[in-house]
């Protein structure tokens, strides 16, 4: 299979050179593709997992289909009033994903940095920019991005709505998590609903926002739910779903189809059976799917199991049941990727001991500072609150990058000594 | 008196100097991270690390931050776990200049002013805060801008040194100019409300969602030339890079450092070759009509390229024929490897030292040849002996053994931009010649083996370490090695390609260097671009070549 994918990418890379439309009419059949296979050949996928990776590629399709209706965001964009006025929101770091789980990263990358975009930039939003720029992706609607968690927001959506020519909306979250913070978002969120309308021409139905907003809760909540029963359940999963479970959790929450993804994720969590003797690990940050080595240790496998990853419970939190806006501010203000790194650590702990985990991988993906600057800090904390941590370099989307092998020596020792720990406890 | 630090332009400077503090940027190149790869992570951006290093080495006791970019915010929470400081404090700016952005900056300054008042146990001096101010006078002459990524002392020192103008220092931190307040009547919290707007109204960084007034920086009738500075992760300059790079009308050259000091002696060469470029009659002697007849030579002229793995010589006659050309290994030392070189093709053309008129050096080993009359850069001497041998062509890509380069000329045969590859040894001869050894075959085996390729392998790792490994497990899985050794060719191409996009390559192009006889190399890149690559035979000679066209000139 992934002979086929390969070829796939290097076709779209190709073409993509000499006929960006054709390219993109290429990529988006292998993404129906895809699609549909999910849908009837789900092969290892439990069901949530599937619904999961169903919808996301959906998502991802969505721009390649209806290019009028989609808006370019950031992967922690609330994304409710687009849901409301029936346009599709896609995440650029969830395409440069895509692009890179379809093989089909290299030229683009290889396009940006002729450019004069940094080596060490972000490569999941420099394979997107790559691509945007060589033609393959369309011209969206308009671009939403906040500047939460990450410097590259603010340099690719720029970039990219300068490129595009199309209106770019930035949701400022300021790093304090004050009661002040949330009203400063709030009122921001408030002006994206007038940026909407004025560029739409549509209205915003406010009951139907709050529903959304209310459903965005109850998906959070059952999300919760979930990783609490998964404490002493096994649950066998793959790195990607973890990757497509942030999108149902990000850009797809406020979705029926989130919400039901979340209610199948506890009933299946209900159901499971017990835990066994595999080492349970949280993942933090994104994480580097394409590595081959790693997917036969953690996918689908009972010695090594993912059992959680902060991109998806960074911000899980209770927000205000009366004020949509407010709701959703709350959300961006509090999200565990906001102020200082020992917040995010604490979510980890907090998360990690809620999974009944036995260690922790803190992923430095390539050129994200603020997961690479906290690594030390987070070692430090992880292990003074009895939690084992990896300290993992690599790069969630560039494979240039290489370093499986390194790669794999630490992760092998460091389940070895998880093993070893967990045999001497029982 | 203790010295409170600072590194960002949008700092209440005056504010503290108010508090009687005395502030002073901080900007010193570290020799190494070690401090600082202990408590962090050695991808952070070398400026980050570097402050990392001062606070960790007791350097700095009063640091005042701006929550900046994500490396800063990381070098934060570092400091606030291990920092030992006796005043940490990080200012929260929001990325937009409007209304709310400044009622939030002014409780910002506020929230500033009290926790560092109690520090000094000083009131705020009015006085002292209206004379604090002391706006930049914009350039009334002539000058090159350094733009972009801030840069070290250390490092601005060496541009000011290889400059023919004067150098002006608009990165980051310093283009700071705040003015000062109209006179009047105004509470503290009023007077703090004008000076949130103040700082912020400033020429903005590229953290800022707005940056279209960046635009003054470079749009100026005295700019004659940009040092871009771009810092090793980090990455918001090379954004704005990007889009200068096409839009700029006067010269432009890229640097990047990683913000130690060890990494000045590579950007010499660039500075030097940028400063040869745009002003050559200041940089490079010519000798007058007196010190020509004065000259006790017989109209021989020799150049000497001293490079990391050879060191040529040429020697032209005074009707600019080659005379004698050698090529040998460098070995330890480029004077010692020199000498041997020019002894060998002073036999070759039966000459004697004194029958040499002038002597040019080139190469990474230019300064410490004794023998030449004058060192050029090889960036400047590759243009002239490719120009010299073919007028028509426009690049030149140069792939030596340590670097690689592509030069863009214009008509005149003058360098018009230049790029070269960082430290990494991608892209270079060494990363052919560390993978020919891995696959235990000459450079010449592995030259005329690539050409036999049937399956198109994707060599994905660049780095040299890694992609060392994964030749090894193609090998293991039995490829065959005409076909790894097509895809390592494949590597070193698209890296060459992408340079030449970044300089904007125009037809003809020439190859020269070592890795010019390598044909598979040739002909992957010619594949990429789209384009016939000249390749003299004169092409390992040729910098060489252009130091003996220049001696002859002086």
């Amino acid at each position: 299979m992934s002979g086929i994918v390969q070829h796939f990418g290097t076709a779209v890379q190709r073409t993509c050179g000499r006929d960006p439309l054709a390219a993109r009419r290429l990529l988006r059949l292998g993404y129906h593709a895809k699609s549909m296979q999910l849908k009837v050949m789900p092969g290892a996928l439990h069901k949530a997992a599937q619904m999961a990776a169903v919808e996301t590629t959906a998502a991802m399709v969505a721009p390649l289909d209806h290019p009028d209706q989609s808006v370019m965001v950031s992967l922690f964009t609330p994304c409710e009033m687009l849901q409301v006025l029936g346009l599709h929101p896609y995440s650029c770091e969830g395409l440069g994903c895509f692009l890179s789980g379809a093989w089909a990263e290299k030229r683009f990358l290889e396009h940006a940095e002729s450019e004069g975009l940094p080596e060490t930039f972000c490569s999941y939003h420099k394979a997107f920019i790559g691509a945007a720029e060589m033609g393959l992706m369309p011209k969206p609607r308009f671009i939403i991005n906040t500047t939460l968690a990450c410097d590259a927001n603010l340099l690719t959506f720029r970039r990219m709505a300068e490129f595009y020519q199309v209106p770019q909306l930035v949701l400022e979250i300021p790093y304090e998590q004050d009661a002040e913070a949330v009203r400063y978002v709030a009122d921001q969120l408030r002006e994206m609903r007038g940026f909407l309308e004025e560029h739409t021409g549509q209205k915003i139905d406010e009951d139907a926002l709050r529903e959304r907003v209310a459903r965005s809760q109850r998906s959070m909540d059952n999300f919760q739910q979930y990783m609490t029963l998964r404490a002493d359940k096994q649950i066998l999963g793959d790195l990607t779903g973890e990757m497509f479970s942030a999108m149902m959790l990000h850009i797809l929450l406020g979705t029926e189809a989130a919400e039901q993804y979340t209610q199948q994720c506890v009933r299946m969590a209900e159901s499971a059976s017990p835990a066994s003797s595999g080492v349970r690990l949280v993942w933090m940050h994104t994480n580097p799917f394409w590595v081959k080595p790693l997917r036969e240790m953690v996918d689908f496998h009972a010695r090594v199991q993912v059992v959680g990853c902060d991109m998806c419970f960074e911000g899980l939190i209770q927000t205000d049941e009366n004020d949509p806006y407010v709701a959703m501010a709350q959300r961006l203000v509090h999200s565990a990727f906001n102020g200082p790194v020992t917040r995010r650590i604490d979510r980890g702990i907090e998360a990690a001991r809620q999974l009944n985990a036995d260690g922790v991988v803190w992923f430095c993906h390539w050129g994200c500072k603020h997961t690479l600057g906290g690594a030390q800090l987070a070692k430090k904390r992880f292990e003074e609150a009895g939690i084992p941590c990896l300290i993992l370099d690599g790069d969630g989307c560039d494979r240039s990058h290489g370093g499986e092998g390194q790669l794999m020596t630490r992760m092998e020792a460091f389940v070895e000594m998880l093993e070893r720990e967990k045999e001497a406890k029982s | 008196m203790s010295v409170t630090h600072y590194i960002c332009k949008y700092t209440p400077v005056e504010l503290l100097e108010a508090y009687g503090g005395s502030c002073a940027i901080l900007n010193h190149m570290p020799e190494n991270f070690d401090r600082s790869d202990q408590v962090s992570h050695p991808n952070l951006c070398g400026f980050g690390k570097s402050l990392l290093e001062a606070c960790m080495a007791g350097q700095v006791k009063e640091l005042v931050l701006v929550n900046c970019c994500d490396s800063i915010r990381s070098a934060y929470d570092v400091l606030l776990e291990y920092g030992n400081l006796d005043f940490l404090f990080m200012l929260d700016m929001l990325h937009t200049t409007g209304e709310c952005s400044r009622e939030r900056t002014k409780r910002e300054l506020l929230r500033l002013a009290m926790a560092y008042g109690a520090y000094k146990g000083t009131d705020f001096d009015p006085e002292k805060f209206q004379a604090a101010f002391q706006p930049q006078a914009r350039p009334s002459e002539p000058y090159l801008s350094v733009l972009g990524a801030r840069v070290g002392d250390e490092l601005f020192s060496l541009m000011e040194e290889s400059s023919p103008l004067p150098v002006r220092n608009d990165t980051c931190v310093h283009n700071r100019s705040v003015v000062g307040p109209e006179p009047g009547e105004r509470s503290f919290e009023e007077l703090m409300d004008w000076y949130a707007g103040a700082l912020l109204g400033q020429i903005p960084c590229m953290r800022m969602t707005d940056v279209t007034g960046r635009k003054q920086l470079y749009n100026d009738p005295y700019l004659r030339g940009v040092i871009y500075h771009t810092v090793k992760f980090c990455d918001y300059y090379g954004f704005e890079y990007s889009e200068l790079r096409r839009k700029l009308t006067v010269p432009l050259l890229k640097l990047e450092s990683d913000y130690t000091i060890q990494s000045n002696g590579q950007l010499r060469t660039r500075l030097e070759a940028f400063a040869e470029s745009i002003a050559p009659e200041q940089t490079i002697q010519k000798g007058s009509e007196s010190m020509r007849k004065a000259s006790t030579g017989k109209g021989f002229y020799a150049g000497i390229d001293s490079g990391s793995t050879s060191t040529d010589v040429v020697i032209l006659d005074k009707d600019r024929n080659i005379v004698a050309q050698v090529v040998l290994p460098t070995g330890a030392g480029a004077a010692i490897g020199a000498d041997r070189a020019l002894a060998e093709a002073l036999e070759q053309a039966h000459l004697r030292l004194s029958d040499l008129n002038a002597t040019v050096a080139t190469g990474y080993g230019r300064s410490a040849i004794e023998r030449g009359d004058q060192s050029i850069t090889e960036i400047t001497c590759h243009a002239k002996g490719a120009f010299f041998l073919d007028p028509q062509v426009r690049t030149i890509i140069d792939i030596g053994g340590q670097d690689s380069k592509v030069i863009r000329i214009d008509e005149t045969g003058s360098v018009v931009n230049f790029v070269m590859n960082d430290k990494c040894a991608a892209g270079t001869g060494r990363f052919l010649e560390l993978m020919a050894r891995t696959l235990e075959l000459s450079l010449d085996e592995m030259s005329e083996k690539g050409l036999k390729w049937r399956e198109d392998i994707t060599i994905s790792s660049m780095c040299t370490v890694f992609a060392e490994s994964e030749v090894v497990s193609l090998v293991a899985e039995n490829k065959r090695t005409a076909d790894i050794i097509h895809g390592l060719n494949r590597a070193v191409a698209a890296k060459t390609a992408a340079l030449c996009r970044r300089v904007g390559g125009q037809e003809r192009y020439m190859m020269t260097g070592g890795v010019s006889k390598n044909q598979g190399v040739v002909k992957e890149i010619e594949k990429l671009l789209g384009v016939e690559l000249k390749i003299s035979e004169k092409a390992q000679v040729n910098g060489a070549l252009g130091a003996a066209l220049f001696a002859m000139e002086m």
